[in-house]
């Protein structure tokens, strides 16, 4: 059971901290499905939280060759562009978004498709907090389709990345989810 | 007295560009592992599907994938046989914002307007297949809208939406990306 988006905003940041439900390498190993019927409006995914750190942003500039000095260079984040610090990229919070859908869809579900915008600038020190609420559910071609609001939010409920997804789960007694994935016709 | 309507933004030079695509663009190199590996890790997504071979074996995939957002960046890296923009941006201002100028393969044409305060409005993904290790990844960018809004003073601005698909060697479509920005 997965604390609720509601409480955790209402925790001290290290106790945020301690409710991370982020799954390891044997927890997504290991998941077992969740089908449509298991899944009611209104449901919480987990919340995943992140502590990024100066080290975290630089490994993710590196990592996608994002050279940018705005999300490495602390005094020309301050200086040059007036912001608060170095910034959280938004390529990374967009990249979490297909994670967190695809850790929820496992093993056999499929993480189709999401929007969102970006908001709020996001600093190291922030605690985020990725979230996704059921908004509504139906059936079409033998598939669990689920609507989802979606967002990040820092330790003070600011909203980062306000946004909806779109993803496929199996029916209990239903058909595999084809694959690559070919959305039914409208 | 009749007000005069403000001018609209969406001209028929603008209107002509929805549509319009690049050229499609084979990425240098091939998805890998090791990239995959310094992608995940930064990203901190510990899956054993991307790098355990017996496990991802054992899965529907039948074969170790890869996060299908990540060929977005792998096609936008700097490929050795062109100019290299970081060392440009730097000798053109040692101050550069570490971006530059130089244009990446693909890129699409400007849109003709006199708006030039860019604004992110949002992004979008669809995904529907994992990249495999050893894919050549093409990809293609277009407008795929542009449409016209106006703001609370009344004044005209611009959402401009940029399509990218991106597909592998045997022309499975990996994933679509759009990227919107308001201009004013």
């Amino acid at each position: 059971m997965t604390t609720l988006l509601d409480d955790l905003l209402n925790m001290e940041p290290e106790e945020i901290w301690r409710r991370n439900e982020r799954p390891d390498a044997d927890g997504l190993r290991d998941k077992g499905q969740i089908y449509y019927e298991d899944v009611n409006e209104g449901d919480e995914l987990p919340k995943y939280i992140y502590k990024p750190t100066p080290t975290h942003l630089f490994r993710w500039s590196a990592a996608i060759e994002n050279f940018h000095r705005i999300h490495y260079d602390l005094d020309f984040g301050l200086n040059h562009d007036r912001n608060p610090s170095i910034l959280v990229h938004g390529s990374w919070k967009q990249s979490v978004v297909p994670q967190y859908l695809k850790d929820w869809t496992l093993p056999n579900g499929w993480p189709w498709k999401a929007r969102f915008e970006h908001r709020a600038m996001l600093v190291p020190g922030d605690i985020l907090i990725m979230w996704g609420r059921v908004t509504s559910k139906y059936e079409k071609s033998q598939m669990g389709f689920i609507e989802l609001e979606i967002g990040m939010k820092t330790q003070d409920g600011i909203e980062s990345m306000p946004g909806t997804a779109t993803v496929v789960l199996p029916l209990k007694d239903g058909p595999p989810i084809p694959y690559p994935f070919v959305p039914p016709a409208d | 007295m009749t007000q005069q309507a403000p001018p609209t933004a969406l001209t028929p030079e603008v209107q002509a560009m929805i549509g319009v695509s690049g050229d499609i663009v084979e990425s240098w190199g091939v998805v890998d592992g090791e990239y995959m590996r310094r992608f995940t890790q930064a990203l901190m997504d510990p899956d054993p599907r991307y790098w355990d071979d017996d496990f991802a074996s054992s899965t529907r995939y039948g074969e170790l994938i890869a996060p299908p957002i990540m060929v977005s960046y792998l096609a936008s890296r700097i490929r050795p046989d062109m100019d290299d923009p970081i060392t440009a941006a730097f000798e053109e201002n040692p101050e550069s914002d570490g971006i530059g100028s130089v244009a990446r393969p693909g890129e699409l044409p400007p849109v003709p307007t006199d708006l030039v305060r860019v604004l992110n409005a949002g992004n979008e993904i669809e995904v529907y297949a994992y990249p495999s290790i050893g894919d050549t990844i093409f990809f293609q960018n277009s407008y795929s809208d542009i449409r016209e809004r106006l703001g609370r003073d009344g004044t005209p601005f611009l959402i401009i939406t940029r399509e990218t698909r991106y597909w592998n060697q045997d022309d499975v479509t990996l994933c679509i990306t759009r990227a919107s920005t308001i201009r004013r």
